[in-house]
Parts: C-alpha cells; sequence; structure tokens
C-alpha cells in the first residue's frame, strides 16, 4: 500500500509517500520546508505566517513528489490536529480536495501519533537491542515537543492510552522561554542546549515538580519560574558566560531528570513494558537521549530514539501512522473531514 | 480591586471568585511577565465553571477551547488564547478570533499587551505581579 503524506500543523510544511507491505515500511521521499527562518524574525510561531506559507509550499511540494494524476497512490494520510488551526485547515483542505479529485481514501492521522510513529522510520536505530527492529507492544511514549509533553502507553497499532501530561507547560515551552530570558533567540531549545555545553548542571538546584506525587504528569511552570527569580536576583551576571551556562545546563537537567523518572515509573508501574519510545522535536536534545538510553541499558528494554530529521515535524511519521490506520481500514469522509486544534490521542 | 495571593491555590480562589460573576460574552485580559500565574488563573477559572478541561498554556498551541458542558450561567465554553508569540496586529487575522466572541463564549487573553496599541478592549483586565517566592498580587478591573 503506498500512502501520499501531507503534515502543516505548525511551521513545516511537509509532504512524504510511503509504502508499506505487512510490517514493512519503505520511505520513499520526505519533503520539509521548514518556516523557522521567517518565525525567527517573529520570535515564534505566527499562525497566519504559517498558514500562508503552508498556502504557497503545498501544492509543488505534492506535485514533485507524486506527479499530477496520483497514480499509484494508495491512500492519503493527513494531520488533522492538534496544532494550529489556520495551518492544520491548509494541509485538510488540500488532502480532502486530492481525494476526492484522485477517487482515493482519505486517512486522518494524530499528529502526536505521527511523532511516535518516527519510531517505526528508525530501524537501524534501535541502541540497545540490535536484533529487534520494530518497537514492540506494550510500548511506552515519551513525546516532548514546544507544545506537548505527554506519556501515552500504546498496546498496539493505533491503540494509545495517555497515562498522564504536562499540566501546565510543555518541556519544549520551557525551553523556550528559558531561551528568552538568556536573550537568546527561536528555536530556544537547541540554543539553551547548546548553551549548557561546559556548563554545571548542579550549580543551581532548580525545582523537579511532582516527582513524588505517584502520576504520570508533568509540571514544567514553577521550573521557568523559578529560572526567571534565579536571574533576576543574580542580575549583575547576566553576561558572564560562566553563569550563563551554569544556567543553561542546571535547567536541562532539571526537565531531564523529570522527564526520565517519570518515564521510569511509568515502566514500573505498568508493568511488561517491551520498548520505550521518544519522540516529539526535544527528542533533539543530547542529554535527553542519553540519559533515556543509559535507563533503557539499566531496565534491558530497547529504547527507540527517532533520528534527528524524523524527531522534528516531517509529513515520513505521518505516513507511517497513516499506513497502519489504512491497514486499519480507519478512513474519513473526504467531504465532511474538519481540523481538530484540540485533538487527543486515543 | 487588589489581593495578595500565597500559593497558586489562592490565585485560584480568586478567579473562582471572578468565574462566579460572568455572564458570557466577556473578554477577560491576562497581564502579567512570565510565570505570574496567568495558566494558574485560567485553571482556576476554568475549574470554577464547572469544566474537566485539562487547562495548559497555550503558548505554542496559540489558542486552546475548554468545554462548559453542561453550561453555566450561559457560558458554554471558556476560549484560551495566548499573544506571546505575537508582534504585530496583522498576525491576528488568520485567527478570526471576532468570530469566536459569542454570547456564550468567555474569551481569556494571556499577553494581550504585545501589541502597539489595544487590540482588544478587555471588559475585565487581571494583572498578576510577582512579589517574591510564591506571593503574587493580583488586581482585578471590571468595567475596565
Amino acid at each position: 500500500m503506498r500512502i501520499l503524506a501531507i503534515e502543516s500543523s505548525c511551521d513545516e510544511t511537509a509532504v512524504a509517500v510511503l509504502t508499506g507491505e505487512g510490517e514493512m515500511l519503505t520511505l520513499e521521499s520526505s519533503l520539509v520546508r521548514s518556516q523557522i527562518d521567517i518565525h525567527a524574525v517573529y520570535g515564534g510561531v505566527v499562525p497566519e505566517v504559517a498558514a500562508r506559507e503552508h498556502l504557497e509550499m503545498l501544492f509543488p511540494m505534492i506535485h514533485r513528489s507524486v506527479g499530477h494524476d496520483g497514480a499509484g497512490i494508495d491512500a492519503i494520510a493527513v494531520t488533522s490536529g492538534p496544532g494550529l488551526a489556520p495551518a492544520l485547515r491548509v494541509g485538510v483542505e488540500a488532502a480532502k480536495a486530492l481525494a476526492v479529485f484522485w477517487n482515493k481514501p482519505l486517512v486522518p492521522v494524530c499528529h502526536l501519533e505521527g511523532h511516535i510513529y518516527a519510531a517505526w522510520l528508525s530501524k537501524s536505530k534501535v541502541e540497545s537491542r540490535k536484533s529487534k527492529v520494530d518497537p514492540e507492544f506494550p510500548a511506552l511514549a515519551l513525546i516532548v515537543s514546544g507544545g506537548h509533553s505527554e506519556l501515552v502507553y500504546m498496546t498496539g497499532h493505533g491503540k494509545f492510552e495517555r497515562l498522564g501530561e504536562t499540566l501546565d507547560d510543555a518541556a519544549g515551552e520551557a525551553f523556550d522561554k528559558v531561551a528568552k530570558m538568556l536573550g537568546l533567540g527561536y528555536p530556544g531549545g537547541p540554543k539553551v542546549a547548546a548553551l549548557s555545553e561546559g556548563g554545571d548542571p548542579k550549580a543551581f538546584a532548580f525545582p523537579r515538580a511532582m516527582l513524588k506525587d505517584g502520576s504520570f504528569n508533568f509540571s514544567f511552570s514553577g521550573l521557568k519560574t523559578s529560572v526567571l527569580y534565579t536571574l533576576r536576583k543574580e542580575e549583575a551576571r547576566i553576561n558572564d558566560e560562566k553563569f550563563r551556562k551554569d544556567i543553561a545546563a542546571s535547567f536541562q537537567e532539571a526537565v531531564v531528570d523529570v522527564l526520565v523518572q517519570k518515564t521510569r515509573l511509568a515502566v514500573e508501574k505498568t508493568g511488561g513494558v517491551k520498548s520505550i519510545i521518544l519522540a516529539g522535536g526535544v527528542a533533539a536534545n543530547l542529554a535527553l537521549r542519553d540519559r533515556l538510553t543509559e535507563l533503557g541499558g539499566e531496565l534491558s528494554i530497547p529504547i527507540f530514539l527517532p533520528p534527528f530529521e524524523y524527531s522534528l515535524d516531517n509529513a515520513a511519521m505521518i505516513a507511517a501512522a497513516g499506513y497502519f490506520r489504512a491497514k486499519a481500514g480507519d478512513f474519513a469522509d473526504p467531504l465532511t473531514l474538519s481540523v481538530d486544534p484540540n485533538m487527543d490521542i486515543v | 480591586m487588589r489581593y495578595i495571593t500565597h500559593n497558586a491555590e489562592e490565585t485560584k480562589a480568586i478567579a473562582k471568585e471572578l468565574a462566579a460573576v460572568l455572564q458570557g460574552g466577556e473578554f477577560i485580559a491576562l497581564i502579567g511577565d512570565l510565570g505570574a500565574g496567568k495558566t494558574t488563573f485560567t485553571q482556576g477559572l476554568v475549574d470554577a465553571l464547572g469544566s474537566k478541561a485539562r487547562v495548559k498554556s497555550p503558548t505554542f498551541t496559540v489558542m486552546n477551547e475548554y468545554k462548559i458542558d453542561p453550561p453555566k450561567n450561559g457560558i458554554a465554553r471558556v476560549i484560551h488564547v495566548d499573544f506571546y508569540r505575537f508582534s504585530k496586529e496583522a498576525e491576528l487575522g488568520a485567527l478570526s478570533l471576532e468570530d469566536e466572541m459569542r454570547a456564550d463564549t468567555v474569551i481569556v487573553a494571556e499577553w494581550p499587551n504585545v501589541f502597539a496599541r489595544e487590540v482588544y478592549e478587555p471588559d475585565i483586565k487581571i494583572t498578576l505581579s510577582h512579589k517574591g517566592g510564591d506571593e503574587r498580587e493580583i488586581e482585578v478591573e471590571t468595567g475596565a
């Protein structure tokens, strides 16, 4: 089955073509056009700008991927939520129109589910047990991005249970806001991570919220405020490079500590987890990748880390998720599908 | 009206008082620095309206919608919007926030003051300020 996938939920316009046969996925093409340069000027994602850019880029990218008549495509997958409504709408309306015009089934895909399926694109990246190529169920997924921080338990393809999530700010948002406090640009995550190199992660004892409450939820708002107070108190040192590095390293350590410890707790409490999947934009963070890999080694559970190009938003992951949905006959009516900016993973 | 709160729960209690007098159709502006408690205040407000919705920071998602079911005092939903990432009024076009302003809707806006002028005239203005530690000063101005 050959899938054309479209992703436009935030600031990346992406189109991919993937062929699936049984459990075997072959990615044919994956195009991503990032708007980060544009958004850097604004210091973030602005829906108006995002939607306009998606409109300009999408059809030329589809044309490069599949040509005019959609020949050889068996289904069209599209991200229908969660995300920015005006941005989502561009991809969804294009997918609907193509599905009607080419007479192809349409598969709506949850963006968060897509992130998890990046693990199916990373066959060579299994770190701790080389013979296993795809994640086995039950799997535990830690999704961390600018808009989301969730722990999801997965018992099979398309079968998800959310164990916990952030109660205020997402992990990526905390990185972004700390970057802003330190006068670093957008995107904040990589800039804070780069600054943290050579810094002392124990220099400042920033709070690790909700570690002892037994839940799988996160809270990063207090951590953000704590960094702000420290910066205000030590205002005279704001340009001192050592101080800045220590702040960045201590902040990052606090975020990673919480994410890793909650993942450990989820493995212990659910029992029988056979794979741990890291997903979302913050999966690009090296400190988090290292610490989760350590955890996997300790628990003897394979850790699936997405390759960098599939940890950020892309359409290859939507194609992978869409393939398994299509295989299960999970189609939507192309005349009535609408975007759901608040979509939950279920 | 000015209040001093000493923790997140007290901040939510102020929001609960406000929720009791809302009738629907209000635009609430939340002004305050990073970490001042804007999202915490919104959590208290939505909770007091009887919604089980999970209120989170809309900084990245820009606009969250929380259903109030059954409606309370004619309020069927809260739109939680965050202009943190915006800077120019022109960028508001695609958001179509005007379309969301209905009699059964309360709009809660974080960072409404990032624009050069006051784009939306609030019915209620909440100003939250850090007073050190967990202490916050909350100023509630109605009929603004």
